[in-house]
């Protein structure tokens, strides 16, 4: 025999169907957008242009004008979208890339595609064209470092002058040597030895114009350091990679020790906080305390 | 290789917190609605309550700090960049954020011992207890391996998390903040998403029914209901 059909229930699913459709409509427009509609040239300043000139001389990469003729079209795509997976397979030609780049591998690009690499080239070999290329390269000061401009630089990286255009100050996730107690941060690379890692003043300069990696870029892009602050700062690195001392590689060590002593103390607060804390009902009145007198 | 990893990021970052929070809402709603007694810790102090106080103190003081220390770095990250200006206030942040992340670390594995080791207490334990055990063991463990291994996340959180966070409110989801960053970090996001999923399900609930009409409801009148002369 059937059951008689529940009418309360067909408001309940409808209610539960509305639901749904707002959340899957809600997932929908949340789906991560891609950066179709971003210009090449744009792409090309914000991922290519602190390791890369056109026409400049070389950065941290090579100068990029007429590298069309200097390899095919295909290949150079293929680089760009796996630098590290061409390395790993042993093509000379990329194995000579790393050498002249002195080890430094080219961070994978964020959004690139087979398609975008196509229309970079195309705007490489046409900028290559140009007598002089609108990615010549920033052309930075290159008067010799004063005692002030590291003082600077060490103030810049620590965060104790805040980074005119808003980004975080270095130590957030970079240390260097000679920090001294806890160091800096841990979530990048330590930057002691990172001017002689990519090549020098120029092209450590450059970088930081727009730093490409992709920790880095979404954090910097609307908050590009200003030419005087990275003078400042490869100031002091040049000068971290004279230090001397002992590394801060005990540094986590000793930053968990401290929290583990810190927390046994809160425990002992905690302790005399709460030492008339409730304990027990029953062992109390069985061991003939004077409870429950009253009502 | 790389295209799954994308692939991999878009379902994790871009579209798990979404799945995640549309259930969180949904059948927090829904339980409220038709089971609402059931929002409840399920204390089971009655049970076993020589061993609970160094599992529920360390843990619901450590877990607030902590959690309250995500929500300040969400809600006002330039300011406490500002406040990391300097090393040493970013040292005892650090310390201090790590101190509670630590009490809840022991807090846990003391319940987690305590709920095992005595039979009346192992009794109540539901299978979802259990599954809440390991997502906030996973969350626990990482977040303090991220302290202690990727410092200083305090300030990273600010430049890197929050903006991600925003995007992720403002539905305009933005994951190449997250994208790059190591196992560890990406694990406490991700476990993040499960736990606020999983809520609803759990005994979790009763963090939204603790009695917070208590801070604005009007003052009752208390009255007594002997004679003057005998009270004491």
């Amino acid at each position: 025999m059937r059951e008689p059909l529940s009418v309360a229930k067909v408001p309940r699913r409808s209610y539960w169907m509305k639901w749904c459709a707002a959340g899957f409509m809600i997932l929908f427009l949340a789906m991560p957008r891609g950066a179709a509609g971003q210009e090449t040239a744009a792409f090309y300043k914000q991922n290519c242009y602190s390791c890369h000139t056109i026409g400049g001389g070389r950065l941290v990469g090579p100068d990029l004008k007429n590298v069309t003729t200097r390899q095919d079209r295909d290949w150079l795509a293929r680089f760009m979208l796996n630098p590290q997976a061409m390395i790993d397979r042993g093509d000379p030609y990329a194995k000579q890339i790393l050498e002249e780049s002195r080890g430094v591998v080219m961070s994978q690009v964020a959004g690139l595609t087979r398609e975008r690499a196509n229309a970079l080239l195309d705007l490489i070999e046409a900028e290559s064209a140009l007598e002089k290329s609108q990615f010549e390269g920033v052309k930075f000061s290159d008067r010799p470092f004063t005692s002030q401009d590291v003082e600077r630089g060490e103030r810049l990286f620590k965060g104790v002058e805040s980074l005119k255009n808003g980004g975080p100050s270095c130590i957030s996730c970079h240390t260097v040597r000679g920090l001294g107690l806890l160091g800096g941060g841990r979530l990048g690379v330590d930057l002691t030895k990172v001017s002689e890692r990519v090549g020098g003043r120029k092209p450590l300069s450059a970088w930081l114009v727009s730093p490409a990696t992709t920790t880095m870029q979404p954090v910097f892009k609307e908050n590009a350091m200003e030419a005087e602050e990275i003078l400042s700062l490869v100031a002091f690195f040049e000068d971290a990679a004279k230090q001397v001392g002992d590394d801060d590689s005990v540094a986590p060590l000793t930053f968990f020790l401290m929290g583990l002593g810190g927390m046994v103390l809160v425990l002992g607060a905690f302790d005399i906080i709460w030492k008339n804390r409730f304990r027990a009902v029953r062992r109390p009145l069985v061991a003939g305390g004077q409870m429950g007198t009253r009502v | 290789m790389a295209s799954a990893q994308s692939y991999l990021d878009q379902l994790f970052f871009g579209v798990l917190p979404y799945l995640a929070l549309i259930i969180f809402f949904l059948v927090t709603i829904q339980r409220y609605r038709s089971q609402a007694f059931t929002y409840s810790s399920l204390s089971s102090q009655f049970l076993e309550n020589q061993r609970h106080f160094w599992g529920l103190v360390p843990l619901h003081y450590g877990i607030l700090v902590v959690v309250m220390g995500h929500v300040v770095a969400f809600m006002f990250p330039r300011q406490l960049l500002a406040w990391n200006g300097h090393p040493i206030r970013l040292y005892i942040l650090e310390i201090s954020a790590l101190i509670f992340g630590l009490l809840t670390l022991l807090g846990l594995l003391s319940t987690l011992v305590r709920r095992f080791a005595f039979s009346k207490v192992r009794t109540v334990t539901s299978l979802a207890d259990i599954l809440l055990y390991v997502l906030l063991l996973v969350q626990v463990i990482s977040g303090v391996y991220v302290a202690v291994m990727h410092s200083w996340g305090s300030s990273w959180f600010a430049a890197s998390a929050s903006p991600y966070l925003w995007s992720i409110i403002t539905l305009d989801p933005d994951i190449s903040y997250v994208i790059a960053m190591p196992f560890a970090v990406k694990l406490h996001i991700v476990n993040a998403c499960l736990v606020i999923g999983f809520f609803p399900f759990t005994r979790l609930v009763h963090i939204l029914v603790i009695p917070n009409p208590y801070l604005w409801r009007r003052p009752q009148v208390v009255r007594w209901n002997k004679a003057p002369g005998l009270r004491r």
